[in-house]
């Protein structure tokens, strides 16, 4: 349990490093985008959250659940947040939008594959358990 | 299946780091090192030869980032108040190279007698223009962007003010009377007025009596005030018909009115 829990530590940390380098990129327009802070801290957060459940429950098949629900919750929260690719805002009486399309449809088919993935690795579990069983 | 498995996860986890690295250093690349500079609008002091208007704007894109800027586009639309859409300029740069800084004369080009043809409002009255300028480029040539803004610029009626007076009959001699009629206006368009004012006077049959020219010049920003003048044998001016003034020059001709006498 105590491995379990640093690992999920440990992930959790390099995923918020990960996202607090990233965060020094997107910084410059986010203050631009009204919201996109907001969204992207929201993502993060339940991103992290589902990680670290994952992580304990790693060993049972919930474990695959929970990446099942990850990758789903990427896909829906991307489409969403970013106003299916098209993210607007003003900024000194200019108007302006960004089309993010192309990587909101690369970003959907890298989850999807994420998910795919879950779901083999759920039936090789189930698979390798029942081989055990008859063992 | 478990290699399969493993292989799936390399290639998504490469494929995420690469798609949010060029995502993020893209945008983030767009935001620092791409400047645009926007000089001064260039209005035009006097007219082309196709009585055209060519309004001008220096634009200077410096891209000192790691990626091409595509499809750059710059798109101007004057309308009026009514949504009337004067006229679209729109210039193109197919690519913008990285460390690059290009200068573009973006134009717009109004004609004027076309303008007024369509719309008397604009010679007659002042009024402001609504300017919409759109620009949009591709970010790394892959990630559309746009941004665009409206703004507003006074338009000056060249005949503001337009009065016809009443006529005035003054004898030359014993045969000739000399008719004049007062014509002011006050120029407040960006280009002078030169051209000819032609009366013409017409008899209660409606024939035509007798016509001519005065010559007229109207600097911009200036009041003009002056007379539409004919000669007409005394004993040709019947007892009741009409005079009608127009204004003639290199842009349009223009009835100015009719006065009716007698």
């Amino acid at each position: 349990m105590i491995f379990k829990a640093l690992k999920a530590a440990i992930k959790g940390v390099i995923f918020y490093a990960l996202y607090f380098v990233l965060w020094m990129f997107v910084a410059p327009v986010a203050s631009m985008v009204l919201g996109l802070k907001e969204a992207i801290e929201t993502f993060v957060a339940v991103y992290i959250t589902l990680m670290i459940i994952g992580e304990f429950a790693s060993g049972t098949i919930f474990q695959y659940f929970f990446a099942a629900a990850k990758e789903l919750f990427i896909i829906g929260y991307l489409l969403i947040s970013l106003n299916g690719g098209l993210v607007g805002g003003s900024f000194q009486n200019i108007n302006f939008v960004l089309d993010i399309r192309l990587f909101l449809m690369l970003a959907v088919l890298l989850s999807l594959l994420g998910f795919a993935k879950t779901v083999l690795q759920a039936i090789n579990y189930v698979s390798e358990k029942a081989e055990y069983a008859k063992i | 299946m478990k290699v399969a498995i493993r292989m799936i996860s390399i290639a998504t986890a490469l494929s995420w780091i690469f798609l949010l690295a060029f995502t993020v250093s893209a945008v983030y690349s767009f935001v620092k090192d791409i400047r645009l500079s926007f000089g001064e609008i260039q209005m035009p002091t006097r007219l082309t030869e196709d009585n055209e208007m060519v309004i001008s704007m220096p634009i200077t894109i410096e891209n000192t980032g790691p990626f091409n800027i595509g499809l750059f586009n710059i798109t101007t639309e004057i309308s009026d108040e009514d949504g009337f859409v004067v006229t679209r300029g729109n210039t193109c740069v197919p690519i913008i190279k990285r460390n690059t800084v290009i200068t573009i004369n973006h134009n717009v080009t109004v004609n004027i007698t076309d303008l007024f043809q369509k719309g008397y409002a604009f010679i007659f009255n002042d009024t402001t223009l609504v300017l919409y300028e759109s620009a949009s480029m591709s970010i790394a040539e892959i990630l559309p962007f746009r941004a665009s803004t409206n703004t507003t610029i006074a338009w000056g009626a060249p005949l503001y003010n337009l009065s016809l007076g009443e006529p005035e009959y003054l004898a030359v001699n014993r045969t000739h009377t000399l008719i004049r009629v007062p014509v002011g206006f006050e120029n407040h368009a960006f280009f002078d007025i030169a051209g000819n004012l032609t009366i013409r006077m017409y008899s209660s049959e409606n024939t035509l009596v007798e016509q001519e020219q005065t010559t007229i010049e109207a600097p911009s920003h200036t009041i003009y005030n002056g007379f539409a003048e004919i000669y007409v044998k005394s004993t040709a001016i019947s007892s009741s018909g009409r005079l009608e003034i127009y204004l003639q020059t290199s842009i349009i001709t223009l009835n100015l009115g009719e006065i009716n006498f007698g």
